[in-house]
């Protein structure tokens, strides 16, 4: 019978590749495992002073991936389109905390026995509160005049249109900030209690590793903000209002909630912790130019995807993870440090060929055939 | 006479909802079926597990006596399964005789090398399927309109052009989603002919989902009812308009008697003038 | 009345951001700059423009300012009206920028250089953006000259609209196509007028290199090699609806492979440049297969982050020291050969200009006859509703991988004929920026359609080129581009046109015309508004 001839090459080929993908997958952990112990174990290139030095700045890292990843999965799981200007809008938000931090440092604190004593200096905190303050705002800003402006007209058009837009934002806002503060690296002018490169000092094995006060500081910063998005969107009316969106954009309008102002509250809450993400990076990284969200934000996205997209604390585990991975991963397998971006991306590719519902799985609404 | 469709208690479940639970079916060759029930019955999950959306969770689903569940879409199309669907689903920015050839996809051969090459054998191929589209064009009664965008018919030549691409795969089994669906009257009493016109001049064999009983009684031979995922009932026309349970589950439990009550009234009533 | 206040209030208020964010970018100056040009008056570079040039500048923001505040209303507009709404657009835009001023003479008298902050702003230009005049009096003629012409704007643009205005700009663009189209279409009625009209390109296409001299031959060559990959990229996202960011790295296989294959360093291999050239393209849509076979399958914007992740990896890679005994590294590859036919070497600048129209008009020639075939239906199809192709028996997989190939293998040959032109090759030549360029270009000339993608490349790759001064602000206007072009007009300047198949009888009615297809939300946009 012609249908028995014509069914079985294609079912096969199926076969074939679905074999061939598990075949890989098996030689990939191979590979790393060969690795991990040809240079961890065998090779012990690294004391463990090093290791634990690699796991804290991952740790730092991984929390701001974690905020950025969070605007990716809130954005992505309501409207399905990646947000790809969301790197830049956390580069906005660290401009912002830049801005306050130099003009407060540029004012002397008048009548002050130094001289030289400025503002940022001699009230600290509040100016550390200011410059989120500024930062979460100014990206909170252009988040939502991004979605109303860009995003808003597109509702619903088909699926590239509104990424191709949004691609389009990501590079207008990327050049505009290079046209407005200049081409080059700024530095990030902390206040001397978060002086960068000073911290708490313990002994491993006998070596001293530095704890920075700013990974401290950004770091409990990030949980912190974590915990609060998570109580927000598991208990507030404007959080059951989100996640019915998400679940199905009719039915929640039918329901009386109107849609497009949750849409907007879910770009503002997304720039709010991207703005937070971009302040803590240029506080403990130190360096603020037009360039900072790109890289970052297509990590975090990364991120998103390890998660699974549209969940939330798969958002926060994929960025924990990504920045760990990030930076033992070159170490643990002795790749060159040059070679750190790539990683992210390998692990991209790898997540979306192995597993792409991502670790915690996605939790999108069932699109309907 | 020979079987076209099979279905061996095909199972679908979502997350912990069984949508479509051990379904049977058998449908003969040349024959109308239908599917009827209530919303939310799983018809539509069970289309999508013939025609390959899904696949289903236990069951066998046997084509022209192959199995096929399991298959990916494409190939089931090619082995001359076709479907339309409850909302349409044309190529909205390509030509309705665009969307014909698309349907044709299955049984052409030029490739890509082909096309670049123009070679005898992809003329004389390309010139036999054109011909070929505009005979269907004029079967489903859209002549002429042929180089207008589908996005730009109204909806009743949507759903005839919905039907021509899916004809176009030169099916042996035809799964009709709703087909007179946000149609008027005598919009409806013309897809019955024309779905009647299929099955006898095309000797098709034919599958709807159908919430029209006049169409649903006025052209099936057989008819299969469904409610939350279970199949209750099956047979003729006749059978079904009398099967207690089939009221039941369209009209809520006690409905039966009612309705045995009122054909009592009305008969009295008759017999009375 | 309150209305057209409240709408003059807002356009106005937009148009002040934009003049702000222009000012503050430095575009004023530029723009000044590109007046005294015609004016005849622009200044030595470096040094700032006349004042006047600046007002003119202002003053024509300020008449669109006024015209689009008097939009026309469907219930028909009084004079008054317009003008009211025009003079309060004015008013506002001037009093923001006003507002702006005061605070940019206050900083000044401060003496704060706010160059180290903002990087356009110095002292010389924020002098210019005051007119020249103390902070009051800037922010007052500021004011005056925006209200003025935002008043002028709305009558001018309440006259030409009751005449003119909708005959000319309003279809002129879309007439002039349908007129291009109908010579073509007119001229195809005679028998071999068609090759008459490709031997004339063809002459036109030998003979312009030979009257051009190098400099406008290196620009034609550079909008060539952008069709041919704006034509690749095409099949992949205009045609299959499948969106690549990182198309430059098949670019960079291209022109990697043809470097190392025939440089002398690092490899010497030395290899001809025909051989290198076919290795190059086929590297190139080996490269799409490899990475289309675990992407593809997923949901569509993965391919646009797995693609862009993959360009930069390329771009990492190529500058690492990994790579470097292979690739030189940053350096880059020089002394990359080129072809010679039959002896005779095709190096000089013409000979090269006709290597790259040729290629380009093969690249052409190939998608022309591949969208309208079987295969080029099956990739509409799937981007149409992938669901619905899948259920018409299209693999859709192996399309989105055939196309991803081809488009691939475009690239490639972009790339062999970039790098054989410059004799060089270096990682920064495979920046991001060559695929946001590619899409750009695509997108503004508009998806699927081929016209549209030689205008698109000549728009957006050789004007840039004349206008010179607003390199810098290129990349810029790209991504409003794209913005801008999503919103308002998602088909490009030329949209595709499908082809007519049924040949209609002479005796039956003519059938609507219909304009020809409009991509995407355009459609959607119209069920919404009826």
């Amino acid at each position: 019978m012609s249908a028995n001839r014509l069914s079985i090459p294609l079912q096969t080929s199926r076969n074939i590749a679905q074999v061939a993908r598990r075949v890989a997958g098996i030689l990939v952990v191979i590979y790393f495992v060969w690795r991990f112990y040809t240079v961890v174990i065998a090779g012990a290139a690294y004391g463990p002073d090093t290791w634990v030095r690699f796991a804290i700045s991952g740790l730092i890292l991984g929390g701001m991936y974690a905020l950025i990843a969070i605007g990716y999965t809130l954005v992505y799981g309501i409207l399905f389109m990646i947000n790809f200007a969301h790197g830049e809008v956390m580069m906005i938000g660290a401009f912002g905390g830049y801005f306050v931090f130099e003009i407060l440092n540029a004012i002397k604190m008048p009548g002050a026995s130094d001289p030289a004593l400025s503002l940022l200096n001699a009230f600290p905190i509040p100016s550390i509160i200011l410059a989120f303050i500024v930062g979460m705002s100014a990206s909170a800003a252009s988040g939502f005049f991004l979605e109303k402006i860009a995003y808003r007209p597109l509702r619903n058009a088909p699926r590239l249109v509104p990424l191709i837009c949004a691609i389009g934002a990501s590079i207008f806002l990327q050049n505009a900030a290079q046209l407005l503060f200049g081409p080059q690296r700024r530095n990030y002018t902390n206040p001397f209690i978060l002086e960068r490169g000073t911290g708490w000092t313990i002994l491993v094995a006998g070596n001293p590793v530095i704890i920075t006060y700013t990974g401290v500081f950004s770091f409990v910063m990030s949980i912190l903000l974590m915990v609060g998005l998570y109580m927000l969107v598991q208990h507030t009316r404007l959080g059951r209002a989100m996640r019915a969106v998400a679940q199905d954009k009719k039915t929640a309008a039918l329901m009386g909630i109107d849609v497009n102002a949750v849409i907007s509250q879910s770009f503002i809450i997304s720039g709010v912790l991207a703005g937070a993400a971009g302040v803590m990076l240029g506080i403990h990284q130190g360096i603020v130019y037009y360039y900072i969200g790109f890289i970052p934000g297509i990590k975090a996205f990364t991120a998103a995807v390890l998660g699974g997209i549209g969940n939330i604390p798969g958002a926060m585990v994929g960025g924990l993870f990504l920045g760990i991975i990030e930076s033992m991963g070159p170490a643990a397998l002795g790749i060159d440090f040059q070679l750190k971006d790539v990683i992210a991306f390998t692990i991209l590719v790898l997540v979306l060929i192995f597993r792409p519902s991502g670790i915690l799985g996605e939790t999108l609404s069932e699109e309907k055939i | 006479m020979p079987i076209t469709l099979e279905t061996r208690q095909v199972t679908k479940m979502f997350g912990g909802l069984t949508a479509v639970d051990s379904v049977d079916l058998v449908i003969a060759e040349q024959s109308i079926a239908s599917i009827i029930g209530p919303n939310g019955a799983g018809k539509t999950t069970l289309f999508n597990c013939i025609s390959g959306f899904y696949k289903p969770e236990k069951g066998q689903v046997l084509f022209m006596g192959t199995p096929i569940q399991g298959l990916a879409t494409d190939a089931i199309a090619h082995l001359g399964m076709s479907r339309t669907y409850q909302n349409i689903r044309l190529f909205s920015n390509m030509t309705a005789m665009e969307n014909i050839l698309v349907g044709q996809y299955p049984h052409l051969k030029n490739g890509w090398m082909d096309a670049i090459l123009r070679h005898k054998r992809y003329n004389r191929e390309e010139t036999a399927s054109i011909a070929e589209a505009k005979r269907l064009l004029d079967f489903v009664d859209l002549t002429n309109l042929g180089d207008n965008l589908a996005r730009n018919l109204p909806y009743g030549a949507q759903r005839r052009l919905e039907i021509a691409r899916a004809l176009a795969n030169k099916p042996k089994l035809l799964l009709l989603d709703e087909p007179t669906a946000g149609m008027n009257p005598q919009e409806t009493d013309e897809m019955t002919t024309f779905i009647q016109n299929l099955r006898d001049q095309l000797g098709m064999t034919i599958l709807l989902i159908e919430h029209d009983m006049r169409v649903v009684m006025g052209i099936s031979q057989q008819i299969t009812v469904l409610d939350y995922g279970v199949k209750i009932a099956e047979g003729t026309p006749k059978e079904i308009q009398s099967n207690p349970r089939v009221i039941e589950a369209y009209l809520g439990p006690g409905a039966a008697q009612l309705s045995e009550r009122f054909r009592k009234q009305k008969r009295h009533l008759h017999e009375n003038a | 009345m309150s209305n057209s206040i409240r709408n003059g209030i807002r356009a106005g208020s937009t148009f002040a951001v934009i003049i702000i964010f222009l000012e503050l970018i430095g575009f004023t100056v530029i723009g000044s700059t590109l007046i005294g040009k015609v004016l005849g008056n622009a200044p030595q570079s470096g040094a700032m423009p006349p004042v006047i040039n600046l007002v003119i500048f202002l003053g024509l923001l300020g008449l669109w300012n006024g015209a689009n505040a008097a939009k026309p209303d469907p219930r028909g507009q009084t004079f008054s009206q317009a003008l009211t709404a025009g003079v309060a657009a004015g008013a506002f835009c001037g009093l923001w920028v006003a507002i702006y001023a005061l605070i940019m003479g206050y900083i000044q008298s401060l003496g704060i250089d706010l160059r180290v902050y903002l990087s356009a702003i110095s002292p010389e230009s924020n002098a210019l953006s005051l007119f020249g005049l103390p902070g009051t009096s800037a922010a007052l003629a500021h004011l005056g000259l925006q209200t003025g012409m935002g008043a002028l704007g709305a009558l001018l643009a309440l006259g030409l609209r009751s005449g003119l205005w909708r005959r000319t700009a309003g279809s002129g663009w879309a007439s002039t196509r349908r007129g291009v189209s109908g010579v073509v279409a007119q001229v195809r009625r005679f028998p071999y007028a068609v090759y008459v009209m490709y031997g004339l390109l063809a002459i036109i296409m030998i003979a312009a290199p030979h009257a051009w001299g190098s400099y406008w031959n290196y620009i034609t060559g550079t909008v060539g090699i952008y069709v041919i990959m704006g034509l690749g990229l095409n099949i992949i996202t205009g045609l299959a609806g499948q969106l690549v960011l990182g198309y430059v790295a098949f670019f960079a296989i291209g022109a990697y492979s043809v470097a190392l294959l025939t440089a002398p360093q690092p490899q010497n291999i030395r290899m001809d440049f025909w051989p290198a050239l076919l290795i190059g393209i086929v590297l190139a849509g080996l490269t799409g297969v490899l990475l289309g076979l675990p992407i593809l399958r997923l949901r569509g914007d993965y391919l646009a982050i797995v693609t862009l992740g993959f360009g930069e990896i390329i771009r990492i890679m190529l500058r690492s020291d990994l790579l470097t005994p292979l690739t030189a590294g940053p350096h880059g590859v020089r002394d990359i050969g080129q072809p010679a036919l039959f002896g005779m070497s095709l190096s000089s600048d013409v000979n090269f200009l006709y290597l790259i129209l040729l290629a380009m008009v093969l690249a052409i020639f190939i998608t022309n006859r591949l969208q309208n075939s079987r295969t080029g239906r099956a990739w509409v199809a799937i981007r149409e509703d992938e669901v619905a192709a899948k259920a018409s028996g299209i693999n859709v997989f192996q399309s989105k991988l055939l196309a991803l190939a081809i488009g691939a293998a475009f690239a490639g040959l972009g790339g062999v004929l970039f790098a054989s032109r410059n004799q060089f090759t270096g990682p920064e030549d495979h920046a991001l920026m060559v695929s946001i360029n590619v899409l750009a270009l695509v997108i503004v000339g508009g998806m699927g359609s081929l016209p549209g993608i030689i205008l698109g490349a000549f728009a957006l790759k050789g004007l840039p080129e004349i206008l010179r001064e607003l390199e810098n602000y290129r990349l810029m206007v790209f991504g409003a581009l794209l913005v801008v072009m999503m919103i308002l007009r998602p088909e490009g300047l030329w949209p595709a046109s499908r082809p007519r198949l049924e040949k209609k009888d002479r005796s039956a009615p003519p059938v609507r015309e219909e304009e020809p297809a409009p991509m995407d939300a355009e459609g959607v946009k119209n069920a919404n508004h009826s």
